[in-house]
């Protein structure tokens, strides 16, 4: 009996890091926990192997690179990587699932469908590395339809062979035709407003507050940093907003239904510096990420989507949450030096404030 | 940083001529002077808005002389908080004037390290006996003061009962001298007992503000003052007595109706006297008067303001504001087990934030420490600067009225505007004419045009404004109080140099209490106008009074010209969870009544939406 290779999210867990992936196994923790997270189902990294060798997959890429040789310390190789990632992600993309595979991935979208309603869902298909490599791989957005569904999978797939992962790969000494991921297909979030979340302050380490921030349309546009969002700080004790900075967002980033592609259009002069998100929505993103921080015991980088169509507070989707790792590290560290009360009152009796 | 700049020397601002001669209305030890030159200005120094805001009446000065003395010795000579030397005052165009004193030599402050390790525990080992110890003595101090005996006037004849059997052998001639003396003494005295703990509470303070910013680099002072001072504690019960005044008012509809009518006070009680509910409701006021409308309408520190049982119209209408809560069927109580619990969860849940172990048992020592000592600064207020100052008001005015008896000065407040050491020298010349004999005159023209001339000053006084500080600024402060009290920190001081835009839209501050409000303004620039606020307005002054709690029911929001983050306005504001902004320096001269102002308690901001029609 063939191992298991396909999960829906709420199967999983953190303890499924290895088989699903990091985004998966945090997606299904957090869905698992009870968290509003758009339904979805994980392709573990099992289904890459099987992709991989049940066809003729790995037989070809081996055969390219039989004659590839390049530098990956040389600047000037980059170009052959690119080159070799051009050549086996053709090779990847045409070829066809196992049939028995491609059945499940359509029913289990079939299956989406059915929660949502509606006929076509879009879904978006992302990345789920075992290992952490932000940004590595490549995410589909706005995938419709049982047909696409299935090929953007094994563009996901094909992702690991981008230039960029090549070259990481060659440096590391590992294998170049081989690097298991895993993919999560999830229903997108028609989202009006979307960003991401720090259970600290990132600017100084402050874990008393949650730092949000957000801008019209898809997350892409604040993960990537082509917008400059709105930011906003929250304590999270007092639950009081106590900055907000409300920016000239520029654009937002949006799915073009003709060109079924994503882009980014130019906001309304009217709405560029309008704040993305309500006071409540703030607030209730600030709570939901203590319950997240609560949850996984150690400070979270969460993404989140407010949808358009639902309301208050069904409209706010958790998307993504993983371990924040600048602060996160220092944490164990004894700032107050295991001082008494009383040993700090000498301190700073014996201390002069500066004021100028 | 480039080039320091500076405040102009006391010796370098013009007075207006109309003030020429405030010098001799304060002590010369109190005044800048040529002798002390250098040592002046080594020193900064900064007009004291938080207690003294107005021009200064001479008598007034009497708390001020007290607090130097003891707010300075408990940091040199008693506690010996090592690098903290005193605070010092000098008086300019009846202005006071402070400057904390430069630290010590290294030497010195060694010593002093030695003496403050063994001190500071000790205190901190033994608050609740000591505070217990404490409000015995100051109680009995009060009862003392109570129990001194002003004549109403000077009599014809010593009666017979100071004659027989045995010869008393002094007259109120030594009585009226000795008595102003012992009152002198027990101000005083009590001035040596209001900073007993408080230099050693701030200090607790400050401390724990740095290990909560350690732990929380991005967190709010106001955040920290509320899990330190939930509550303003020295109003608690005088207040709680006007609740309870209410509810019985509400059961008694005779009662009720006198209470809620548009009179003054004293009609109301006349009404009330007059039936039989009446009077046994004005008998609940009798039973707790004292101490518990012993309550300055002011800060207490200036004759002027009144205290609820010489200004019943300030109770009575709190009281009318209470009554007509209670039939829209609000509570009016405010539960101190509510806030109590409330002010635990927020520090129980920033500790839960703490992840490592020994942090957390720091954080909590720090806290600890802090509000086992800092309970001294809240109850103290209530008993010094409402409860004994009360007293003192109502001595004091004995004797003006006794000058004015004899003849001596016009009205009986005149006797405020002469200091301290000036007033045994009226005594003195009252009771030698009558010691005299009949028709013997005091130098009654030359006290009353005194009197005239120096109400004049200070008029002149009051429309000149004063500038905030003289010399340079220093690079670090280490007097407790100069941070914390008078929030002195670069900030404030950059601001000072550049002086104030009276035409901008939008004013800085402290944000002392977080929330955003919009809404009309009321500006009270004088205690005694509080009672004009309305339902729904923003309270613009230049700094708020413990009395004025009643008042935060009803407004919006509040903004002061003075005080950071622990001042009255901030603490009560956050209790009513209305926003505040504190420390503006200038918003009762910017703003006016009917202003409509949008307060923003978070990020420290007043803007002017629209200006008032004029």
């Amino acid at each position: 009996m063939a191992r298991k290779w396909i999960y829906w999210l709420n199967e999983v867990g953190q303890e499924h890091n290895d088989i699903v992936g990091k985004k998966c196994a945090n997606l299904g923790e957090l869905t698992k926990a009870g968290f509003h997270v758009p339904p979805g189902y994980a392709l573990s990294v099992e289904a890459y192997n099987r992709f991989m060798n049940e066809t003729d997959a790995t037989k070809h890429i081996l055969k390219y690179l039989e004659n590839f040789k390049a530098d990956p310390n040389d600047l000037a190789d980059t170009l052959k990587y690119e080159k070799a990632s051009q050549d086996i992600r053709e090779i990847v993309e045409s070829i066809k699932m196992p049939s028995d595979m491609e059945g499940t991935v359509r029913s289990y979208y079939e299956n989406l469908c059915k929660i949502a309603g509606r006929k076509d869902i879009y879904v978006a298909t992302r990345s789920a590395g075992p290992a952490s490599h932000p940004g590595q791989y490549e995410t589909y957005l706005n995938v419709s339809g049982a047909d696409d569904v299935v090929f953007n999978v094994i563009r996901v797939w094909s992702s690991t062979f981008n230039a960029r992962s090549l070259i990481a790969r060659a440096r590391l000494n590992l294998p170049l035709h081989y690097d298991p991921i895993g993919v999560a297909v999830l229903t997108m979030v028609d989202s009006k407003a979307a960003g991401v979340m720090f259970t600290l302050n990132p600017v100084n380490g402050d874990v008393s507050k949650v730092a949000i921030e957000g801008s019209f349309g898809f997350g892409e546009a604040v993960v990537s940093g082509n917008v400059t969002p709105d930011t906003y700080l929250v304590d999270k004790v007092t639950m009081i907003i106590e900055e907000k900075v409300i920016s000239d967002k520029g654009s937002e980033f949006v799915y073009n239904p003709k060109t079924k592609e994503m882009e980014y259009i130019e906001l309304p002069s009217d709405k560029k510096k309008v704040q993305c998100l309500e006071d409540r929505e703030v607030i209730e993103l600030a709570k939901l990420a203590k319950m997240v921080e609560e949850h996984f015991g150690c400070p979270q980088d969460v993404e989140w989507a407010i949808s358009k169509s639902l309301p208050f507070p069904e409209n706010i989707f958790l998307v993504q949450a993983r371990p924040e790792t600048v602060w996160g590290k220092k944490r164990g560290e004894s700032v107050l030096g295991k001082k008494t009360g009383l040993e700090m009152l000498f301190e700073k009796a014996l201390t002069p404030t500066k004021i100028r | 940083m480039g080039e320091v700049k500076k405040f102009p020397y006391a010796e370098e601002v013009k007075l207006p001529p109309e003030m020429e001669g405030w010098e001799e209305m304060y002590p010369p030890h109190r005044l800048f002077s040529k002798d002390r030159e250098d040592w002046e200005k080594r020193h900064f120094w900064y007009q004291d808005k938080i207690h003294d805001p107005e021009a200064l009446y001479p008598l007034d000065d009497i708390f001020n002389e007290a607090w130097q003395i003891s707010l300075s010795q408990y940091n040199t000579r008693v506690f010996c908080i090592p690098p903290a030397q005193g605070v010092q005052q000098r008086m300019l165009g009846c202005y006071m004037y402070i400057s904390a004193v430069e630290p010590p030599p290294q030497e010195i402050i060694k010593e002093k390290a030695e003496i403050f390790g063994k001190r500071l525990p000790y205190v901190l080992q033994n608050y609740n006996m000591l505070w217990d110890k404490w409000i015995e003595k100051f109680k009995a101090l009060g009862k003392e003061m109570q129990n001194l005996k002003i004549p109403e006037e000077l009599v014809k004849y010593v009666p017979d009962e100071d004659i027989f059997p045995v010869i008393k052998g002094y007259t109120q001639a030594y009585e009226v001298i000795s008595t102003f003396n012992t009152l002198v003494n027990q101000v005083f005295l009590a001035w040596q007992y209001h900073f007993e703990y408080l230099n050693l509470a701030y200090l607790a303070y400050l401390t724990f503000v740095d290990t909560a910013r350690k732990l929380f680099p991005g967190i709010k002072e106001s955040t920290v003052m509320g899990m330190v001072a939930g509550i303003d504690a020295a109003m608690f019960r005088p207040e709680q007595e006007l609740c309870r005044l209410s509810r019985l008012a509400i059961a008694q509809p005779s009662v009720r109706d006198i209470l809620k009518k548009n009179i003054s006070a004293e009609e109301k009680i006349k009404e009330l006297k007059s039936i039989e509910a009446g009077r046994a409701w004005l008998d609940e006021i009798e039973k707790i008067k004292d101490p518990w409308f012993y309550v300055s309408c002011g800060s207490g520190w200036f004759y002027h303001e009144g205290s609820w049982v010489t200004k019943m119209d300030v109770p009575f209408s709190y009281i009318k504001g209470y009554i007509e809560r209670l039939e829209k069927g609000e509570t009016i109580e405010r539960s101190l087990d509510e806030i109590t619990k409330k002010r635990e969860k927020v520090v129980e849940e920033y500790k839960k934030l703490i992840k490592v172990e020994d942090d957390r048992k720091s954080f909590e020592d720090a806290y600890n420490a802090v509000r086992t000592i800092y309970q001294f600064t809240e109850n103290h207020i209530f008993w010094v600067e409402n409860w004994l100052h009360t007293i003192w008001f109502e001595k004091v005015r004995k004797f003006g009225n006794l000058l004015v008896k004899s003849n001596t000065l016009k009205k009986t407040d005149d006797i405020f505007l002469f200091n301290r050491f000036e007033v045994p020298i009226l005594l003195e010349d009252m009771v030698s004419s009558w010691a005299v004999g009949v028709n013997a005159p005091p130098r009654s023209k030359y006290w009353m045009e005194k009197a005239e001339k120096r109400e004049k000053i200070l008029n002149a006084a009051r429309e000149w404004v004063p500038i905030p500080g003289l010399g340079i600024p220093p690079k670090e402060v280490s007097e407790p109080f100069t941070v914390m009290l008078w929030g002195i920190t670069s900030e404030k001081v950059e601001e000072w140099l550049k002086g104030a835009d009276l035409s901008a839209k939008e004013i800085k501050g402290f944000a002392s209490s977080a929330g955003v409000a919009e809404g009309p303004a009321r500006v009270i620039k004088f205690s005694k106008d509080i009672v004009e606020v309305k339902p729904g307005e923003i309270l613009v002054c230049p700094s708020t009074n413990p009395s004025w709690a009643p008042v935060f029911t009803q407004i919006k929001a509040a903004v002061t010209d003075i005080g950071g983050l622990t001042c009255h306005a901030s603490i009560v504001s956050r209790e009513y969870g209305l926003p505040s902004v504190t420390g503006t320096g200038v918003a009762t001269s910017m703003i006016k009544t009917g202003d409509i102002l949008k307060v923003d308690g978070t990020s420290g901001v007043v803007t002017i939406i629209k200006r008032a029609e004029a």
